[in-house]
């Protein structure tokens, strides 16, 4: 049997909020200093044992460890966040930068309450903080490992690349400027011999640290490169963000031209229902003789524009029904008997089984009943599918419905074998004015309507629908309703 | 069968015109309101057997209001209404629940619109039967 899930095909067309890209981009900063640390260690081992440089491997071990502690901190303080609140919450994020500051200064025990609420600006504070760490922390190990001898200089400039992705210009150029001033000041107090220059014996032929011309144009072409990287993955960054609104607009933009085509639906249905509610009654009257005898060529044609009429009332009254339901997220919720529910809508489709002669079975768990949700809506829904089933189901066949407890929800199922639906249009069963070709053999005139429906009530109530069915056997569609709040 | 005064108050003279065929057709004497002002006034005038009544008139509630200005006098409480509407669809609120409740909506009957003509008149007969 083939299947398909109806909640699984969601679109996700809503915007990422900016708090959570930048949280996200937090993380990522972590997941990247894992690898950094990595390549510490690595580099440091492979260069010192097997290449035999003359490194200070002692001091780069150790800030390698700072750097995992450090990292450690981080991630535990994001997933306390994390779990605290979906949302991310402002004060939270402003505990987290003065913890930041406290594990800096090693003073862990400050943070310990975690308060609900979030802000770019303090996502942008911790980000801003991490970087200035990690440069520091880069200097030092540029320290331990050679200073300006040391190609590894040119790292830096992954972090502004970074920056640029994750912050302001502003805020980037002045993290820019900042690994600037930082390399700066060691090539200077390296080359005035206030600190000492560890020579990368082994890799450069002589030392360099204090080779005027060569100290020069190194941080000259370091200060260039460091602000051009800036500058490039600003004006990407940027290009990327303004592309990024234009979709965001238009997607807001979508959602309102739906909503007005939706209350334009609303409004003219409506209107032809009232209309067409009163063409029926007239007809009712004529083709029931109530206004008197009439000619059998007269009676067929009225039967038959009587009958249309029946058709038009009831796809107009499913769309106005959908229209509805689309507009408003409002429901009636309330806790109800979901085994009186079942009753109900079973007892409603009944007499059009018997008429056809199929078995209607109906097994509910003795421990099914309470749920909460809108008892209006779920009765709607196991009644147009248990309709459908009936329509579809050719006589003498069966219906089995059947609903079982789960842990968190109720499991439905009703299962037929009826016509079945063709393998290559399960996925569009549940598209509103979608009929499947088989159906359409069935019945010429059916709305197309009933299974959006039901898919809507389903995902108002958090719940999800799964349809397996083999053509010309049968149809089964599984729902999961969940139970929801007790009052 | 039956034999009874009847009021429709309803603002569709096109469904009016239906409503008296089918009950006409049953032996009722049927008289019409556009709305509650007239409604009341007719009742007033000429005091029905049962009243069946739209919601959405010269207002959105006019129904509403009409069917509990009725049921709080005692010279009209004991005359049945059947409510024959299409606010439930119109506004999506399932008002047939609360249909019956004294202080909402203190109505015998509730209908949706369209109606079958032998399901009115079963509901006619009922009402009027019950008030026997």
């Amino acid at each position: 049997m083939k299947s398909t899930d109806s909640c699984l095909r969601k679109l996700e067309m809503e915007p990422v909020p900016e708090n959570i890209r930048l949280l996200k981009g937090a993380y990522w900063l972590a997941k990247l200093r894992w690898i950094a640390i990595v390549y510490v260690i690595v580099g440091t081992y492979v260069t010192h044992e097997i290449l035999c440089v003359g490194l200070n491997d002692a001091a780069l071990y150790v800030i390698a460890g700072l750097l995992v502690v450090y990292n450690i901190t981080v991630l535990v303080l994001l997933n306390r966040l994390m779990k605290a609140d979906q949302q991310v919450p402002c004060r939270a994020i402003n505990k987290l930068v003065s913890a930041y500051h406290v594990i800096v200064w090693v003073l862990l025990n400050r943070f310990t309450k975690i308060d609900p609420r979030v802000s770019c600006k303090a996502v942008s504070r911790i980000i801003n903080l991490q970087i200035c760490t990690d440069l520091l922390l880069l200097t030092v190990l540029l320290h331990f490992s050679g200073g300006i001898e040391n190609p590894l200089v040119f790292y830096f400039i992954f972090h502004m690349i970074i920056a640029s992705i994750l912050l302001s210009m502003r805020e980037s150029y002045l993290q820019a400027t900042f690994a600037v001033c930082l390399f700066g000041l060691l090539v200077l107090l390296e080359y005035k011999q206030f600190i000492p220059h560890y020579c990368l014996t082994g890799f450069v032929p002589q030392c360099l640290g204090r080779e005027k011309l060569y100290v020069l144009g190194t941080f000259f072409v370091f200060t260039t490169a460091v602000y051009l990287a800036v500058y490039m993955a600003n004006y990407i960054a940027i290009r990327l963000k303004h592309t990024e609104y234009a979709y965001r607009q238009a997607n807001i933009m979508l959602q309102e031209k739906d909503r007005v085509k939706d209350e334009y639906v609303l409004r003219v249905t409506h209107d032809i229902k009232g209309h067409l509610a009163t063409i029926q009654a007239c007809l009712a009257v004529v083709a029931g003789k109530l206004s008197g005898p009439l000619g059998a060529q007269e009676a067929d044609l009225i039967r038959r524009a009587y009958a249309r009429s029946v058709k038009l009332a009831d796809f107009v009254r499913a769309l106005l029904r959908l229209t509805r339901m689309r507009l408003s997220d409002k429901s009636e919720m309330d806790v109800f008997s979901l085994r009186d529910a079942i009753r109900s809508a079973v007892g409603a489709v009944e007499a059009k089984a018997q008429e056809k002669s199929i078995t209607l079975d109906c097994a509910v768990e003795s421990s099914v009943d309470d749920i909460f949700g809108d008892r209006f809506s779920i009765e709607e829904m196991i009644t147009n599918l248990l309709l459908n089933a009936v329509k579809y189901t050719p006589e003498k066949g069966t219906i089995k419905m059947s609903a079982s407890n789960e842990e968190d929800c109720v499991l439905l199922e009703i299962a037929d074998t009826g016509i079945g639906i063709p393998e290559k249009e399960l996925d569009k069963i549940f598209d509103e004015f979608y009929r499947a070709t088989n159906a359409k053999e069935v019945e010429r005139d059916g709305t197309g309507l009933g299974l959006s429906i039901v898919r809507l009530i389903v995902e108002r109530h958090g719940g999800r629908i799964h349809v397996e069915s083999k053509e010309g056997f049968g149809t089964r569609f599984t729902l999961e309703l969940p139970k929801g709040q007790r009052s | 069968m039956g034999n009874g005064r009847i009021l429709i108050v309803d603002d569709d003279p096109d469904f009016v015109a239906v409503m008296k065929v089918i009950l006409e057709g049953d032996h009722y004497a049927v008289a019409a309101a556009p709305d509650k002002v007239e409604g009341m006034r007719r009742i007033q005038a000429d005091r029905p057997d049962l009243i069946i009544m739209d919601v959405m008139m010269s207002t959105w509630s006019d129904g509403f209001e009409m069917s509990r200005e009725l049921k709080k006098d005692p010279r009209y409480e004991d005359i049945p209404i059947l409510m024959l509407t299409g606010v439930e669809e119109r506004t999506g609120i399932g008002f047939k629940s609360t249909a019956g409740d004294p202080e909402w909506l203190p109505v015998n009957g509730f209908l949706d619109k369209p109606v079958e003509p032998q399901v009115l008149l079963d509901e006619v007969n009922r009402l009027l039967s019950q008030k026997a």
